[in-house]
């Protein structure tokens, strides 16, 4: 028993699940739901469909390239039974997805950082032209200055 | 070796046609349609393929050339020596090296200015150094005028030499000029050479065939050869010279003995001492030519010595070891002895060949398999024998033994013992036992997936190696993971800004609903006509002059069933007013906005239109009636109809494909 691989989305397989094809080349294509099957039937490239896998490793959305995906090998080599080398893998495989759930976090926050700059610019800027809907406005832009002047200070400071 | 069929050589075209030829076929079979505006790449890749093109046509022609002319070093060493007396060796071999030459230099041509293509910047550049590929390559091809014409000439010969079998059975007639060469090939063969009264009246080789003994002959005609050093002599005779050195054949040496020719005996035996070497190893046979005019007893003594000479300088090692050869008297005139002359040689080389081949496969060939095989014997056989049978003895005491002492249970009755079928199951894990490091694992119920993946993908014997590296990268990552946060922290909103942004934010919301609200777009839009008709219900009330106020209608005015009881209002309100004599007017306000409402149609009939300039829509209605039927038009322009009419079904199947009579042809065929 194996847990397969989607063959359009690349989302896990669970023995019993989804749907094979094989095309007459004998190359064979695992669905894991019809609506994989049905979208592989349109033709249409897994790379170029927004809510797959492929195409948030190919836009950069996730991690492609990592230490932790390099443990994880299809091995066609049969390996005699070992307990020990069983047990140690089960706490690697802990270990490893540990591993990759953090590194997918700092990924994405990386890949957010520069967002979240444009977002903080964009709102001064609204701030800066649109201050004077709200009332009681002059109190407001003076904290906002005091603050402006606290952060100016620290980044000298650091 | 390649195999030259020198009757078929293809036809070499001059250089002209040469020329005409590559230029047509590029032209034919190259896309010849390119435009400035296409890709550069486009235009680039289209002249390189022209020029590429070119020159794979003239290295196909010329490479084909090349490898059809037989390479002199290939062939026969007999064809290998006529064709280079015919034609001479190294002239042969020069034109087919130039034209090798020229391929490799066309090659270079193409190499050279498809680079040069590969960086032109426009179409015309593009052209321009294709021009200069083809003009250069087609030069080069011009050059080759003299060895093309020539190989061409050699062609045509070579298509007419005669058909000459190296290896065939043949005889060879030679001789002075004028001796009966050609008038005995006449007699023997079907060939009708020429025979004239004077020297080197046969020019080259002739073949004639003929039957001896149910088998077929070649019978060979040679030009005349002079008694002179072999430097001098010319192409006529070097082609007699050549056919006596390479093929193995009988030879009838042709002794003018009456001296007609022109040539004494003296000079006769004095040419084929010169020419003896050439003999050697081959069956000859001395013919006595033209015995009617002068028989070889009639010889006096000197020249019979001479004819004895001749016989006993040449001997063949034939079947019964040396041999002098034989003289045979003959006439080609009286036909005396031609038989007999055919008979001899065909015999003496009959029995060579065949004593030949015996003698290979009697000895030769069997010494040739014999190498091939190689016998051995083995020894000591008898001990293997002896140590095998001992060890198997044991090996059968030794099962016997056990055998004896405890049958081994069989899995059925295992089964029997505990419990029978259904109740006892199998320990296939039995199986496992002595497998594993660890024979109490052999229970073990290894899992196969854990959080959705292969645990088997995980499993490598340098698991822990890996784990430890990735640890060691963890720390790093974390550190990241917090200078990340750091920036982000920077950059980030202060709380006050937050606060101020939010409340920026949620007013502008609020100022949005308010606008919205106040245009009266907060509700799902009311259908034109339901509007209307309610605005019509609500005529007879005091909004009746707002409605009224603001020209909501003037399609309202004009139908029919809302105007209608208005006026009705209308005409009633004026009989009211005809009955109050008082005729407070502004008692009711209603009642005087109809009346001045109305008094415009006064004088105007009700079955009439209104006047044009009131008719029509005002323009505020006409905006919205346009994006009315805008909007109404939108179905009809999906459903590519013409208008609210247009129900046309098209047929789904065409009419003039698929009815009447069809025959037993595919369908495809109309």
């Amino acid at each position: 028993m194996r847990v397969g691989k989607c063959y359009f989305c690349s989302s896990p397989i669970y023995p019993g699940h989804g749907i094979a094809f094989a095309r007459n080349d004998a190359k064979l294509f695992h669905f894991c739901r019809s609506k994989c099957h049905k979208n592989f039937n349109l033709k249409r490239n897994p790379r170029k469909v927004r809510w797959t896998k492929a195409f948030r490793k190919v836009h950069g959305k996730e991690m492609t390239v990592d230490t932790t995906f390099e443990m994880e090998k299809r091995r066609n080599r049969p390996v005699k039974y070992d307990r020990d080398l069983v047990g140690t893998t089960l706490r690697a495989m802990q270990r490893a997805s540990e591993v990759q759930e953090k590194r997918a976090e700092l990924h994405y926050v990386n890949r957010m950082a520069a967002h979240k700059v444009k977002a903080a610019v964009r709102a001064r800027v609204e701030i800066k032209e649109s201050v004077d809907l709200i009332e009681s406005s002059e109190a407001v832009k003076e904290a906002v200055m005091v603050d402006k002047l606290e952060a100016q200070k620290q980044k000298v400071n650091i | 070796m390649p195999v030259y069929d020198l009757k078929r050589l293809a036809a070499v075209p001059s250089a002209s046609e040469l020329v005409d030829i590559v230029l047509m076929r590029t032209q034919r079979k190259t896309p010849t349609v390119v435009h400035p505006g296409y890709k550069i790449t486009r235009i680039r890749s289209f002249y390189m393929r022209k020029v590429k093109f070119t020159q794979q046509t003239i290295s196909e022609r010329l490479g084909a050339i090349v490898q059809d002319f037989p390479r002199l070093d290939d062939v026969h060493p007999f064809h290998s020596d006529l064709m280079g007396v015919l034609y001479d060796r190294d002239h042969y071999k020069l034109a087919l090296g130039q034209l090798n030459t020229c391929k490799k230099l066309c090659e270079t041509v193409t190499r050279d200015y498809v680079r040069l293509i590969k960086y032109a910047d426009s179409l015309y550049r593009c052209k321009s150094l294709k021009v200069a590929a083809l003009g250069r390559m087609m030069t080069l091809l011009k050059r080759q005028r003299a060895s093309l014409g020539y190989l061409e000439e050699v062609r045509k010969h070579l298509g007419r030499l005669p058909a000459l079998d190296p290896s065939a059975r043949t005889l060879l007639v030679c001789g002075f000029p004028n001796v009966g060469k050609s008038s005995f090939m006449n007699k023997v063969t079907r060939a009708e050479v020429e025979v004239q009264p004077y020297a080197f009246t046969t020019k080259s080789l002739y073949v004639g065939h003929m039957d001896h003994r149910y088998l077929r002959w070649q019978v060979i005609d040679t030009p005349g050869i002079l008694d002179h050093e072999l430097e001098k002599r010319n192409v006529i005779e070097m082609q007699a010279v050549t056919a006596l050195a390479h093929l193995p054949c009988a030879v009838l040496f042709f002794v003018d003995v009456s001296e007609q020719c022109g040539y004494t005996i003296e000079q006769q035996s004095s040419l084929f001492h010169s020419i003896r070497a050439l003999f050697a190893d081959k069956q000859l046979v001395l013919v006595a030519n033209k015995t009617d005019a002068k028989k070889v007893e009639d010889l006096d003594a000197g020249r019979k010595q001479l004819l004895e000479d001749m016989l006993s300088a040449h001997r063949t090692n034939g079947p019964g070891g040396d041999e002098m050869a034989k003289m045979v008297e003959m006439s080609n005139v009286t036909e005396q002895g031609v038989a007999d002359v055919k008979n001899l040689a065909c015999d003496l080389l009959l029995a060579h060949r065949v004593e030949k081949r015996r003698a290979y496969q009697g000895g030769a060939r069997v010494r040739d398999r014999l190498n091939r095989l190689h016998g051995t014997t083995p020894d000591a056989v008898e001990d293997i024998r002896k140590v095998a049978a001992a060890a198997r003895s044991e090996a059968d005491a030794a099962e016997a033994r056990v055998a004896k002492a405890a049958p081994r249970p069989t899995e059925r009755d295992v089964m029997w013992r505990n419990g029978g079928p259904g109740v006892y199951s199998a320990d296939l894990t039995r199986e496992y036992i002595g497998q594993l490091k660890c024979d109490e694992w052999r229970t073990d119920l290894v899992p196969e997936i854990m959080d959705g993946k292969n645990v088997l993908d995980f499993v490598d014997e340098d698991i822990v190696a890996k784990l430890a590296l990735l640890d060691e990268d963890e720390a790093e990552a974390e550190e990241g993971l917090e200078s990340a946060a750091r920036e982000a922290a920077h950059a980030a909103l202060s709380p006050a800004e937050l606060a101020l942004v939010t409340a920026v934010r949620d007013k502008k919301v609020l100022n949005r609903r308010v606008a919205q609200a106040a245009r009266g777009r907060r509700n799902a839009p009311v259908p034109r006509q339901a509007r209307l008709r309610s605005e019509g219900a609500a005529g007879n009330d005091e909004d009746d002059a707002t409605v009224r106020g603001r020209a909501k209608s003037a399609a309202v005015k004009r139908t029919r069933s809302l105007s209608r009881p208005s006026e009705r209002d209308g005409r009633a309100a004026a009989r009211a007013e005809a009955m109050d004599v008082d005729g407070d007017a502004d008692a009711n306000p209603a009642k005087k906005q109809k009346r001045s409402a109305s008094r415009g149609d006064a004088h105007r009939s009700q079955s009439r239109p209104p006047p044009r300039d009131e008719q029509g829509l005002n323009e505020a209605d006409q905006d919205a009636a346009r994006e009315i039927g805008k909007k109404m038009q939108k179905k009809m322009n999906r459903m590519a109809r013409s208008g609210e009419a247009d129900r046309k079904t098209g047929p789904k199947l065409i009419r003039w494909m698929n009815e009447g009579k069809m025959g037993r042809g595919a369908r495809n065929c109309r």
